[in-house]
């Protein structure tokens, strides 16, 4: 028995130690490997399932206009997310997918497709969410939670911003647009994107096997720090009158192409307007803009349709006012005057004989003037005012093919001019190897190629007594909280011709605005200076055997104190009128006869001028019909009475319309008495005496616009179309210019 | 030789057969003190009750108790809405179990000698009533429903097991060498025991249960040559029955069997979810744990995590100090435990009580094994640690039978 005990005793201890070594002994082995060996690379592994860092976006900084207007700005909005990975059949997917598709205005099959990724925890349902659709989503994710408990996390919000243009297509191509993301995709907001964007922040929390934070603190969280705000050197009511008359000039010249109108403040180089037509909507920036680009696109299909819309994305993206170069034509003409006078190749005594056609060179064909019966014998300033061809290619002979190069440089048209924008081109010297027939017509802004912002900066640089400024378009640069952190110092880069040749250049340019090819860009009061130009456009012509061209006008104001230039520039005007001074002066001296005044330039009349300045008209309504009757006549205008009665229950103008002095002002007495109506006359064609006299006739009253002084200025243009009928006292603008052939087309 | 298996045979005979009337005569020589049984006591109170080996269970226990609780609550406020969902009932089975325990203490281990065959019938009729009216469907036809708590058939069924060969071999101790008492019925009560587990279908639960009926047959003097042919045997079956797809539930256990960490594809990394959590804590308990309650695997990473899977809690929250530490009191009750039962006075004792104690810690092993990867995953529970009242209650009734084997045992005298 007890040997029998005695072996139970033995094999006991054995299977004791059996289990003690091997079975404790290999477990311990794998415990202390797995802790001490493994330990690093499975808690690492353990971490990255259990901490869910989220990204937090920064709020985009704001772009204001110089007088802080908001022209882009953010606002929060919600990215949809689903999980789908926390169904746990089909019927939850359909239901969430029908409520969210219902909310979101989605399809749902497309949203069923998102939830049956089982895998995923993030699958991006809708973008840009907007504050009302995320409320609906929010209280369906709370019915969600009540009927599936584990379907609370199944649908997340993420804080996002969207950009908005509150002024929709305006200054657009300045501007800019953003991506879906937020990133800068052109202009300012592509420029400045590092300074707009701000740095994202993040969330770092522990989650638990269901995604939902763990009972206890751990949350490390980095602050978002939104994005610096712009503020631009662009006025907005600047902007707004350039665009306006670029808009309706596009109209009255079916131009083609589009348009450009760039604002320059002479002495610092701040952009005070850029102006492109056709534009786009930052807004919607993947949406056509042009009607017939939209139709164009549409009655293509398959790639050659989406090549074409990429196409012409592209091309309503292009900001024409940096990336076109075109031949600047006769507005270079200034550049070189300006250097013939610099270098005294010839001074202002120097007579330039103009037969109607020059021979540059020995040998070559002589190159004719607009005026094929010639100019005669021309001093240097009338050489200029003429825009006389031949004149000019005497001009650059005598000024050599060097210095017409150091000065195409030195104005800084084979460089860039540095603007703050993404793709600014640069001007072309095409000449090469330069002969002297290049240099013949390089003299009058053919043969060579230059962009919108390099023309703009070179007159300034007349305009402003020699120096050549860096233009820009970001005045300041502010941080979240609206305190300047950068602002931008102006750049002189270099003295290009003497204050006295600018002054003299100014001179000219200003007779050549009144008396000139210019004068079409003259505006009552303001002393413009300026330059017209028409040039063949470059490349190929839109039809055979049809010449496409760019009428340009080029000009700074006061002459005497100048303090900003403006380009207007005209891609393909397809109506009978292509010229400079048909096309781009009118325009031009629209905008500058709303823009002078608002920027403060004192107007300085002449005697004559002072004849057709408009005043506005007062208030007279609720007067004694005596009292009202003087004090029409104390503001200068003619009283017209209608009606019986003793009060003044009506007036036209109205108060504060502009109407010249000694217009009429139509006081109605009775409230019926406002039916009577005039008849508008035909007012074009006409003298500016011409036109008075019929205006008196008809009871209305005439704004005069455009070159008033000599009786060689004809009417062209009325704002209301002859035979309306309109209200007595009614104001019709009448434009005044001349429809001179002034340029050379080569 | 045999003169001592004639005396062990006489011994036995005369215990067992006659009613312990010649030991009332000639008290056993390895009875420190002159006391005498003329027969079993119901009760046998006041004598040499193990406090060494009561003191290391408790200690595990509590430990247990703690450990669990730590590792379940977030899992029990999520499905449940109550951190101590789990907690509340594991101490009430506890304090049950404990009161069982300390009540079959006193309770002589020799009245288990008629009860072995009939609790081994009982613990079939469990296992085919388990089958006949399961309580979830489709799902492994394990738990028995008793109204207020499940219990595991299979537990009890293990217990049984011991429990009839500890009453076998020590009968038939003479006989162990031959087929007809050595392996024949072992093979017949562990083929049956295998047959009803393998319809639940409960793999683990055969695999332990091999393991038991071999510990209690080697304990009982069966020849290591038999363990070898039927060790052989079983793998050539095993291969037989996957061959013939009898075996695609245990094959589908062993899917991802030590790759947990490595992804092939979408279903086996949802798969090896739980095994590759469990790897996740216990690297991320490194030397010293990230402290008690502060495990973050066990909130839902880890998927019942009160279950088998409690150790890796442990590991994870008490560091590879705390795990040896706790292995190391598993360790020392069952050195314990073994210690005790190997000195009673009658084979039977001793092979009940090395058989009871051997399981605690062949569970203890398997079970670490598999939540290290190193076995596959198939429910082996933690002793005390484990979430589940039947289990505790089971394992408590038989500490319980240890206690009373260490009263009549003397330790001392070794």
């Amino acid at each position: 028995m007890d040997s029998i005990l005695s072996g139970i005793k033995e094999r006991a201890t054995k299977l004791l130690i059996l289990i003690l070594v091997c079975g404790f002994g290999s477990v311990a082995c794998r415990l202390f490997y797995l802790h001490m060996i493994m330990g690093q690379e499975l808690s690492e592994k353990a971490v990255d399932q259990q901490l869910s860092d989220t990204l937090v976006s920064a709020k985009r900084g704001t772009i204001y206009d110089r007088n802080g207007n908001v022209l882009a700005s953010s606002a929060s909005v919600w990215k949809v997310i689903l999980a789908p990975a926390y169904f746990e059949n089909d019927n939850q997917r359909h239901y969430v997918s029908q409520g969210l598709a219902e909310i979101l205005g989605l399809d749902e099959s497309d949203v069923f497709e998102l939830a049956s990724k089982s895998e995923s925890y993030y699958q991006t349902v809708k973008r840009k969410v907007e504050s009302d659709e995320r409320d609906k989503v929010l209280a369906f994710i709370d019915k969600l939670s009540d009927k599936y408990e584990r379907l609370s996390n199944v649908i997340v919000l993420e804080e996002d911003f969207k950009r908005y243009y509150p002024y929709n297509d305006f200054a657009a191509s300045v501007i800019g647009f953003t991506g879906s993301d937020g990133q800068g995709l052109a202009g300012i907001e592509y420029q400045y994107d590092s300074y707009l964007t701000g740095v994202s922040g993040r969330i770092v929390t522990e989650n638990n096997g269901w995604g939902t934070t763990m009972p206890f603190e751990y949350q490390q969280k980095e602050d978002a720090k939104d994005g610096n705000s712009l503020v631009l050197t662009i006025d907005e009511t600047v902007q707004h009158f350039m665009e306006k008359y670029l808009k309706q000039g596009i109209v009255d010249y079916k131009v083609a192409e589009g348009a450009v109108a760039i604002c320059m403040d002479v002495k610092n180089g701040e952009i005070l307007g850029m102006a492109v037509e056709n534009s786009f909507d930052p807004n919607n920036p993947y949406v056509l803009a042009s009607e017939d680009a939209q139709k164009e696109v549409d009655n293509l299909t398959g790639t050659a349709k989406e090549e074409r819309l990429n196409e012409l994305l592209a091309k309503q993206w292009r900001n024409k006012a940096i990336s076109d170069s075109y031949y600047p034509g006769s507005v270079y003409k200034i550049i070189t005057a300006s250097a013939v006078l610099e270098e005294n190749a010839a001074n202002l005594n120097s007579t330039f004989y103009c037969s109607g056609s020059y021979v540059p060179y020995e040998g070559v064909k002589a190159i004719g003037c607009h005026n094929t019966a010639g100019h005669g014998s021309q001093t240097f300033g009338e050489a200029l005012c003429n825009s006389c061809n031949p004149a000019f290619m005497m001009m650059g002979k005598a000024l050599g093919m060097d210095k017409y190069w150091e000065y195409f440089q030195s104005f800084g048209f084979n460089s860039r001019t540095g603007i703050d924008l993404p793709g600014e081109g640069t001007g072309i010297f095409f000449g090469e190897p330069w002969g002297p027939v290049d240099l013949a017509i390089g003299s009058f802004g053919q043969g060579i190629s230059v962009t919108p912002i390099e023309m703009v900066t070179a007159v300034s640089a007349v305009a402003n007594g020699g120096y050549a400024v860096k233009p820009y378009l970001v005045k300041q640069i502010l941080d979240a909280n609206g305190n300047v952190v950068e602002t931008t110092e102006p750049v002189v880069k270099r003295q290009v011709i003497s204050e006295d040749t600018a002054k003299k250049m100014s001179e000219i340019l200003e007779k050549n605005a009144t008396e000139g090819t210019a004068k079409n860009g003259y505006v009552a009061g303001y002393r413009i200076a300026g330059k017209t130009g028409t040039s063949e456009k470059i490349g190929n012509s839109r039809k055979k055997n049809v010449e496409d061209y760019i009428a340009s006008y080029c000009g700074f104001a006061p002459a005497d104190n100048p303090q900003i230039a403006l380009l207007v520039y005209f891609d393909t005007p397809t109506g009978e009128a292509y010229y400079g001074s048909q096309v781009a002066a009118p325009v031009f001296a629209g905008i500058m006869s709303e823009i002078c005044p608002y920027l403060g330039i004192e107007a300085q009349y002449t005697e004559e001028e002072l004849k057709y300045v408009d005043t506005a008209a007062g208030t007279y309504l609720s007067l004694n019909l005596n009292e009202a009757v003087s004090k029409v006549e104390a503001d200068g205008f003619e009283a017209y009475i209608c009606g019986e009665g003793n009060t003044v229950v009506a007036q036209v103008p109205q108060s504060g319309a502009a109407i010249p002095r000694g217009g009429k002002v139509v006081l109605y007495t009775t409230e019926n008495s406002t039916k009577e109506t005039e008849t508008v006359p035909d007012l074009t064609g006409m003298t500016v005496t011409q036109v008075n006299e019929i205006a008196s006739e008809y009871n209305i009253n005439v704004s005069f616009s455009g070159s008033v002084e000599l009786d060689t200025v004809y009417s062209y243009a009325q704002s209301i179309n002859p035979n309306e009928q309109v209200a007595p006292g009614t104001v019709v603008t009448v434009y005044f210019g001349n429809n001179d052939v002034d340029d050379t087309v080569m | 030789m045999l003169q001592s298996y004639l005396d062990s045979y006489l011994d036995s005979f005369s215990n067992e057969k006659k009613k312990n009337t010649e030991v009332q005569k000639k008290p056993s020589p390895m009875s420190k003190r002159p006391r005498t049984k003329k027969k079993f006591k119901i009760f046998s109170i006041g004598e040499g009750l193990d406090l060494q080996f009561l003191g290391l269970l408790i200690l595990i226990m509590i430990i247990g108790l703690i450990m669990m609780f730590s590792a379940s609550y977030p899992y029990a406020y999520h499905r449940y809405g109550d951190s101590y969902y789990f907690i509340k009932r594991q101490v009430i089975f506890a304090i049950i179990g404990v009161a069982a325990m300390i009540g079959i203490s006193f309770f002589d281990y020799h009245h288990f000698h008629k009860l072995a065959a009939p609790i081994m019938g009982v613990a079939w009729l469990l296992m085919l009533i388990v089958l006949i009216m399961p309580t979830e469907d489709n799902a492994p036809k394990r738990w028995l429903n008793l109204g207020i708590f499940g219990i595991q058939a299979s537990e009890i069924c293990k217990f049984a097991l011991i429990l009839f060969f500890a009453n076998w071999c020590s009968i038939y101790y003479k006989k162990m060498k031959t087929i007809k008492y050595g392996v024949a019925p072992a093979l017949l009560v562990l083929g049956i025991t295998g047959f009803l587990l393998y319809l639940e279908p409960h793999y683990s639960g055969i695999v332990i249960c091999m393991f038991l009926v071999a510990v209690m047959l080697y304990l009982g003097g069966l020849p290591i040559k038999y363990f070898i042919i039927a060790g052989v045997s079983f793998g050539v079956l095993i291969v037989i029955l996957s061959a013939t797809g009898m075996l695609t539930y245990a094959m589908s256990r062993m899917d991802g069997w030590g790759q947990a960490l490595e992804y092939t594809t979408n279903e086996m990394w949802q798969t090896t979810w739980q095994t590759r959590n469990s790897l996740y804590a216990i690297g991320s308990g490194g030397l010293w744990g990230l402290g008690l309650g502060q495990s973050r695997q066990k909130y839902l990473y880890l998927p019942e995590p009160q279950n088998d899977f409690v150790f890796a809690i442990v590991c994870e929250e008490l560091g590879l100090i705390g795990a040896f530490v706790v292995l190391a009191i598993f360790g020392l009750l069952v050195f314990r435990g073994i210690k005790i039962c190997q000195q009673a006075k009658d084979m039977f004792g001793r092979l009940l009580g090395v058989g009871l104690m051997a399981q605690i810690g062949l569970q203890v092993v398997l079970n670490v094994l598999v939540i290290t990867d190193w076995l596959p995953n198939t429910g082996i529970s933690l002793p005390f640690f484990s979430y589940g009242g039947s289990s505790m209650l089971v394992l408590l009734v038989q500490m319980g039978i240890v206690l009373n084997i260490s009263r009549s045992a003397n330790i001392a005298k070794e």
